[in-house]
């Protein structure tokens, strides 16, 4: 196939970010043969990357450009956390972050001498992306249980159409505990930001990790998680998606160690052209876990909500439990909603199972809120925030999800420039 | 305070006609008890009050303090004092019950250029009257009418009508599912209300009811006309008679 201009200019960005050679070389490599996925890659069918990423996005590091201090406001967790780790254009801020104070948290960054390794997921063209061009990102350790949330705001705000790259790890050792709350937010310029995660959890450890992924009106967000859950760990990741144009978020958790849980769920309030993908896949390799994911999803306009989830139980995997539930909440008619569970079980003793809605509000609702007094459009925008809320159950910390709740309230109301 | 006249009124999508003709004036300061059999059109008529969407007005008029009310919609009829304690209330999955008290008490205020209430004075305002309506705090907390209780939802329904209070209170079958002493406990609350410049409609299938919320009329309404008017003790003969007589009439 022909290169795209963006393929291209990736092609030709031969700085590649110093260190991990070998490995951003060889997802270099792997990137070049297989090219941004078109939609006749099966987990890309509603999500054609080829077509959406359609003008050259030539990597940048740092370059601060617009009004950075206010593009940090967007984070809904100040005050919730006490400390902050702030990337811009996929540079590590020193002078606007704030470390935490614990001495159980231990943290790099990737531009400064990092003694981790990264895991390439190879077969993933956005992992491959990524590794070759991360230029910073947090590398997190936790040992001990850490109350303080850590908070990580990635900003993109460029002249010109940019692709921004950053990659972090979070590792939690043995029995350690942690919450981390991040945002992903940009300026009006057209952009990729490309940011992965990698989650290693040891045996009893316990993540809670939400984000707030508030892209600009034209930005385009490649979100990779990539986790690696052992014996008794338990993983909580939120996503609540409501701004930039294109978001495709992706998730691969794997269970290394038995009675392990992870819970990944999320919603999207989406208007105008925005389009949002989750894209999951949960591996139960071993016996005796428990996966959970719940999306629910508001569809505004001519918004596209999509939601795929293979849940994969190995042969031996005996006594795994895995229920996926996707609920779309299409408010026009040229709202769309997509969504495919996928369940391959190779063993015989499980609980797996799936469900997806989609609906408008219910009128009885409507009539039972004006019948009380309340304007249409305030008793739309209770019923619309009420459907979105009923997904932030999932997240444990009662601060984040009353912040959750204020902006899904005052969604409609929001202006969107696109 | 409310003058129906010649109300005839259709389901909009078949174009059933359910009322055929409804004269009906109830003054401030007076309680009326509509009854009647299953299906005669009493909720549809306390829907068409309370500006539910689904019905067209074919004939007639609504005047409500003076102006037309069907011109207005629902949340300003409610505003406007217009209330309906639902026959069968609506549960809201994730709206909370003082929120919504809140937003509806201060719609309602605003709409009439009145100060908005604070969150510490509505919590006040509500406790108080939940605590004499024998409505416990947890109820509160949950979602609107979510895992309540038939009684419960109704009780909720009195609550929301002492904390809005309105002018015209439209009560559809506030009594069924409730026990005897809630029964009592509610009408209690309803009595709370009565004053001079306010009215109600009790639409009730039983006289237990008008016991202790005591009517100045009476009117049986059938196959969607009101076929009898009288004092209290029209719905002492109905408990005792049926409405054998009547729909015999409207045949
Ligand atoms: N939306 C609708 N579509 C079709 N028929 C309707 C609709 N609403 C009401 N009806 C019909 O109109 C008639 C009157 O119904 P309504 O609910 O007003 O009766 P009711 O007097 O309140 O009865 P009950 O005592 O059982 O509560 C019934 O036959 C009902 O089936
Ligand atoms: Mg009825």
């Amino acid at each position: 196939m022909n290169r795209t201009p963006a393929e291209q200019t990736w092609d030709e960005f031969d700085t590649l970010p110093s260190g991990f050679a070998d490995i951003r070389k060889t997802a270099a490599d792997n990137f070049k043969s297989s090219g941004l996925p078109t939609r006749r890659v099966e987990e890309f069918k509603w999500t054609d990357l080829r077509r959406l990423i359609d003008q050259p996005y030539p990597p940048i590091i740092g370059k601060l450009h617009g009004d950075i201090d206010a593009l940090i406001a967007v984070s809904p967790f100040a005050g919730i956390a006490k400390n902050r780790l702030v990337f811009i254009n996929g540079l590590f801020d020193q002078a606007r972050s704030k470390m935490p104070d614990d001495s159980n948290v231990t943290i790099t960054t990737l531009s400064g001498k990092p003694d981790m390794d990264f895991s390439l997921k190879a077969d993933d063209p956005l992992d491959n992306l990524n590794i070759a061009y991360a230029s910073d990102g947090a590398l997190i350790r936790i040992s001990g249980k850490v109350k303080d949330p850590i908070e990580l705001v990635y900003i993109s705000s460029t002249k010109e159409p940019a692709t921004v790259t950053t990659r972090n790890i979070i590792e939690l050792d043995e029995g350690a505990e942690a919450t981390i709350l991040e945002t992903c937010t940009g300026g009006k310029s057209a952009y990729v930001s490309n940011n992965a995660t990698e989650i290693r959890l040891a045996k009893g450890a316990r993540l809670d990790r939400v984000r707030l992924l508030d892209d600009g009106p034209l930005g385009i967000q490649l979100s990779n998680l990539i986790a690696d859950l052992g014996e008794n760990s338990k993983l909580a990741d939120f996503t609540f998606i409501i701004g930039g144009r294109t978001v495709r978020n992706q998730g691969f958790a794997t269970f290394t160690g038995q009675h392990a849980a992870v819970n990944i769920s999320g919603a999207y309030m989406l208007k105008g052209k925005q389009h949002a993908d989750t894209t999951l896949v949960i591996d139960h390799a071993v016996p005796s876990c428990e996966s959970r994911e719940l999306f629910k999803c508001v569809m505004d306009d001519t918004s596209r909500g999509v939601f795929q989830a293979k849940v994969i139980v190995a042969r031996d995997a005996q006594k795994s439990d895995g229920q996926q539930t996707a609920n779309a909440l299409l408010l026009s008619d040229t709202a769309e909603f997509d969504a495919k569970p996928e369940l391959e079980i190779y063993a015989d003793d499980v609980l797996c199972g799936h469900g997806a809605t989609s609906g408008d509000l219910d009128n009885n609702h409507l009539f039972y809120l004006m019948s009380r007094g309340i304007p249409e459009s305030r008793a739309r925008a209770m019923l619309i925030a009420a459907f979105a809320s009923s997904s932030f159950e999932e997240i444990s910390n009662e601060a984040v999800r009353e912040k959750f709740n204020q902006i899904a309230d005052g969604w409609l109301e929001r202006q969107m420039e696109v | 305070m409310l003058e129906i006249k010649n109300l005839h009124a259709k389901v909009a999508e078949e174009g059933t006609e359910i009322l055929h003709g409804i004269d009906l004036t109830v003054n401030a300061g007076e309680v009326h008890a509509i009854m009647g059999p299953n299906g005669s059109g009493k909720s549809t008529l306390s829907y068409i009050l309370s500006g539910r969407e689904g019905y067209e007005v074919t004939e007639g008029s609504v005047t409500y303090k003076g102006q037309d009310l069907l011109q207005l919609e629902a949340y300003e009829r409610a505003a406007a004092g217009v209330f309906l304690a639902f026959q069968y209330p609506i549960e809201i999955p994730g709206v909370a019950t003082m929120q919504f008290l809140k937003v509806a008490l201060n719609s309602q205020r605003k709409y009439r250029g009145e100060d908005e209430l604070s969150t510490p004075d509505l919590m006040r305002l509500v406790r108080e009257k939940s605590t004499s309506l024998g409505i416990k705090p947890e109820m509160l907390k949950r979602p609107v009418n979510v895992g309540f209780s038939g009684g419960e939802k109704k009780r909720a329904e009195v609550l929301q009508m002492a904390v809005l209070e309105p002018s015209l209170c439209i009560l559809d079958e506030t009594d069924s599912g409730l026990d005897i002493d809630a029964l009592r406990v509610v009408a209690e609350g309803v009595n709370a209300l009565r004053s001079p410049d306010r009215a109600m409609i009790v639409i009730t299938h039983y006289q237990r009811l008008l016991d202790y919320i005591v009517p100045d009329k009476v009117h049986v309404l059938s196959k969607g006309r009101i076929v009898n008017s009288g004092g209290k003790e029209l719905a002492l003969e109905l408990e005792k008679d049926g409405y054998a007589a009547y729909q015999d009439d409207a045949a």
